[in-house]
């Protein structure tokens, strides 16, 4: 086995037993947390009789320590569960709103590299100058201004001063253009945060590589400037900004939810808030799960794209692994 | 070293596909069309879950349940008063026999043929005497009493009762427990059921999608008045503050909001405000069995001690209506003349030194919603002046609806609690019964009267007796001094001003295929 592969298979065993480990605190957590799902989930209306019922066919009658490896046992067969509630499959449940949180968080995501790389080289090139102050000004108040605000306010100016784009949903399916037309104010609001986020780390990671002996170097050979910082500087002040949007991609895709709320927008996030409020524990754990393994997938392939991008990384990264 | 890990997507290739994925949406941006008349929007605050009337999660699955299928009897227009829906004819024999006709060639959707009086004895028994597959029921309360449905004709029927219930027409009969849903169709879709129903009513589902609603069409079979509407897009909207940016954007055409959402909405363009008294009750509670308000003295004191006014000017800024009892205005039992406390400081501090107590320490627990906060806050700078020294405990809705339950509800003071009403005295009494304690009569009220004087109500057909026990059922909770009732709740449904729509009072129960045109 290459060095290479060997560090893909200790990857890939960190992913399984982070997944495992994320699962095992859910359970515990869900044994913990006050709260009786039955009253939650059915209200007053519901008779005793039938409410033991419920809690038989969630399986709350047993310890979270045995629920959890049948739970996990039902998973290798692509089985998540049952909503007891609907009856319907907890798989199909966040299967359909998986393709909406995906949408969101990427594009979302590609928005914040679009507009904060640039804005971060800008700054970062022009140290100094009243643009970079004034940049480190709109940054800060992206990064510290909430989603859900900056939403609201999208909303009250696009939506009903201006009347340009609808205030509800994800659009009918099928329907691409009305699709899109929904996605604008929620991939802006969640993106705004992101953007400054990513033009501050831009900005400190360009001026650290632009203080590099090579890029001396490559001035000293008489490269042109644009050369030297897009071509030699960008390359690697790109490494930082690559893994945080590891963690982003991540963060976004159950922590959209008051985007989600405020935009009546079907998603992730908004599942499992509504699955932890109503303590509906089989559409919990689907979706913490479905939300886990994306998040480390997501992050392993971040890792595995650092090596693409500087083969240093390659040869310290194999090593490491072999040593392990 | 040799480079196993190439990536078949250069980086230039992932910054160009970036671009592209977020300018894409870009490319649509145009003014949002205006909605066309044929279709109306409505919000609901709760996903939909199931739409089986035994097995419906609550008002907002029963507000489209009513619309996609057919009663025996159904409510007028905004009413109480009913009319023949599915029913050619509805008789009361007996205070234990119901008998009915229904009207031929009333069809299910997607093929299930025609409603017989087999579906309608399936549809009423399997909620209480004849559960399918074991499942019983949620709602089986609301068919107290039923001993089964005889099928004694291809469209006629004998609803035989073990017991009078009063209630029955209002609560089951005519309400979502009341749906003639097609045997067939149940047993062949199983748990499909609960979201491709089929029913015979105005309106057919065409699709319930998680997060987001459902779409209804208008049913081209459906034999009764055509409705307005060709179709109704049920929208789950959880933020208020968005269904009424909806609202004014015009995505949206009805919503029952709070308060504080729907007031300022009055002079917006194009929305009107309609305001109306709730069929909710509110009121705080205080647990009889937990000392010191084992003491009868200590709870007339908490109950001198608060200002109900003060509190529903601070919890609603004033527009909710006082409640002085448990059955309200239109309800029959509306006990009218019950005591209106005021508050009286020196009569609660010395009801208190009667009972031997100076120092009270105690706890308000509350829903984690700001109108319960800030009247508990009230309530709170209230009591201290008389001694009573209460910490808040706020709670969220899953830890908080469990908190007078079992044995954890022996430990509860005082707390504040919602009820949502219907139209008939006992529905709103049955919480209060000592076989609820433990489970939803938080007080801990235990009174064999009431629970007779209940009873008594439940099988009394004669309006002006049961009315006059029903009063004094509500006498018997006022004398325990365990209830401080604050508000029956405002109701504010917003809409836009080209919608006109139809629900019954407290405009919980929304009647979708009466909406129309303005």
């Amino acid at each position: 086995m290459s060095d290479t592969a060997r560090y893909l298979v200790s990857r890939l065993v960190t992913t399984l037993l982070i997944v495992l480990g994320a699962m095992l605190l859910l359970f515990t957590l869900s044994a913990i947390v006050p709260g009786d799902p039955a009253t939650a989930l059915l209200g007053p209306q519901a008779t005793p009789e039938y409410a033991r019922r419920f809690i038989v066919e969630m399986g709350l009658d047993q310890p979270w320590y045995r629920r959890l490896p049948t739970f996990l046992g039902h998973v290798l067969t692509g089985n998540l569960g049952i909503d007891v509630l609907s009856g319907r499959p907890v798989a199909g449940i966040v299967g359909a709103v998986i393709p909406y949180t995906f949408i969101l968080t990427f594009a979302s995501i590609g928005l914040a590299v679009v507009i904060g790389v640039p804005l971060g080289c800008y700054a970062a090139t022009h140290r100094g100058s009243a643009l970079d102050h004034a940049l480190a000004f709109i940054s800060v108040a992206f990064i510290a201004i909430p989603s859900f605000v900056i939403a609201i306010f999208l909303l009250l100016i696009f939506s009903i001063w201006l009347d340009w784009l609808p205030v509800l949903g994800a659009g009918q399916p099928g329907d691409w253009l009305d699709q899109a037309k929904r996605l604008i104010l929620p991939m802006t609001a969640l993106s705004v945060g992101w953007i400054g986020f990513i033009a501050r780390l831009m900005r400190s990671s360009m001026l650290e590589v632009m203080g590099e002996n090579y890029i001396r170097t490559a001035r000293a050979y008489g490269l042109p400037n644009r050369m030297v910082t897009y071509k030699y500087a960008l390359k690697n002040a790109c490494i930082p900004t690559i893994a945080v949007l590891g963690m982003g991609i991540g963060r976004l895709l159950g922590g959209a939810v008051l985007v989600e709320i405020v935009f009546a927008r079907p998603g992730l996030g908004r599942l499992i808030f509504d699955a932890i409020a109503t303590r509906n524990f089989p559409v919990l754990q689907g979706a913490v799960l479905v939300v886990v393994v994306i998040f480390v997938v997501t992050n392993l392939l971040v890792d595995l794209s650092y090596s693409a991008i500087d083969p240093r990384i390659r040869r310290d990264a194999a090593p490491q692994a072999a040593g392990q | 070293m040799q480079n196993d890990l190439e990536l078949s997507v250069s980086r230039r290739a992932f910054v160009a596909g970036s671009v592209a994925v977020t300018a894409s949406p870009l490319l649509g941006a145009m003014p949002a069309l205006a909605q066309a008349k044929t279709s109306v929007a409505v919000r609901i605050e709760r996903d939909i879950t199931v739409l089986d009337p035994a097995f419906r999660g609550g008002p907002h699955d029963a507000n489209v349940i009513r619309c996609v299928y057919q009663r025996l009897i159904k409510q007028k227009d905004g009413s109480v008063e009913t009319e023949l829906d599915a029913a050619a004819d509805l008789k009361q024999v007996s205070p234990t026999l119901i008998e009915f006709t229904l009207k031929p060639g009333q069809m299910f959707t997607d093929g299930f043929g025609e409603m017989t009086a087999e579906d309608v004895k399936f549809s009423f028994e399997r909620f209480a005497v004849a559960p399918v597959d074991g499942k019983i029921s949620p709602y089986k309360g609301d068919w107290t009493g039923l001993a089964g449905v005889e099928v004694t004709g291809t469209y006629t029927g004998k609803i035989n009762l073990s017991q009078p219930n009063a209630g029955l027409l209002a609560i089951a009969i005519a309400d979502a427990s009341g749906c003639i849903v097609s045997k067939k169709a149940v047993m062949a879709r199983g748990v499909e059921h609960n979201t491709k129903p089929v029913g015979s009513g105005p309106y057919q589902v065409v699709s319930v999608e998680k997060q987001r609603g459902a779409v209804l069409k208008r049913n081209p079979t459906y034999s009764g008045a055509k409705p307005t509407f060709e179709e109704i897009k049920v929208n789950f909207i959880q933020d208020p503050k968005t269904a009424e940016l909806a609202l004014r954007s015009g995505e949206l055409d009805f919503a029952v909001l709070p308060p504080a959402i729907a007031e300022p909405m009055r002079s917006a363009q194009g929305i009107v405000v309609d305001q109306s008294p709730g069929l909710a009750y509110v009121w705080l509670g205080i647990n009889m069995e937990k000392a010191p308000f084992t003491d009868l003295r200590v709870r007339q004191a908490v109950r001198l001690a608060l200002d109900v006014d003060q509190m529903l000017l601070a919890g609603f800024n004033g527009k909710a209506p006082r409640l002085n009892t448990l059955v309200m205005q239109p309800i029959l039992g509306a006990w009218t003349e019950a005591p209106v406390y005021k508050r009286n400081v020196a009569e609660a501090k010395k009801l208190l030194a009667e009972a031997g107590q100076s120092a009270i320490k105690t706890r308000i627990t509350i829903l984690n919603q700001p109108a319960y906060q800030t009247m508990a806050l009230v309530a709170q700078a209230l009591l201290k002046e008389v001694g009573i020294t209460a910490e808040l405990d706020v709670q969220e809705g899953g830890t908080y609806w469990d908190a007078g339950k079992g044995e954890a509800g022996k430990n509860l003071d005082l707390f504040m609690m919602r009820f949502n009403g219907k139209l008939d005295p006992n529905f709103l009494m049955q919480w209060f019964v000592s076989s609820q304690i433990g489970t939803w009569n938080w007080q801990r009220f235990n009174s064999p009267e009431f629970d007779r004087l209940y009873q008594e109500a439940i099988v009394e057909s004669d309006p002006a007796k049961r009315a006059a026990t029903v009063i004094k059922a509500q006498q018997e909770m006022d004398k325990s001094a365990a209830f401080v009732w604050l508000t029956n709740d405002v109701a504010f449904a917003v809409r836009r001003a080209s919608v006109k729509p139809a629900y019954l009072p407290g405009a919980l129960d929304w009647q979708l295929d009466r909406f129309t045109s303005a």
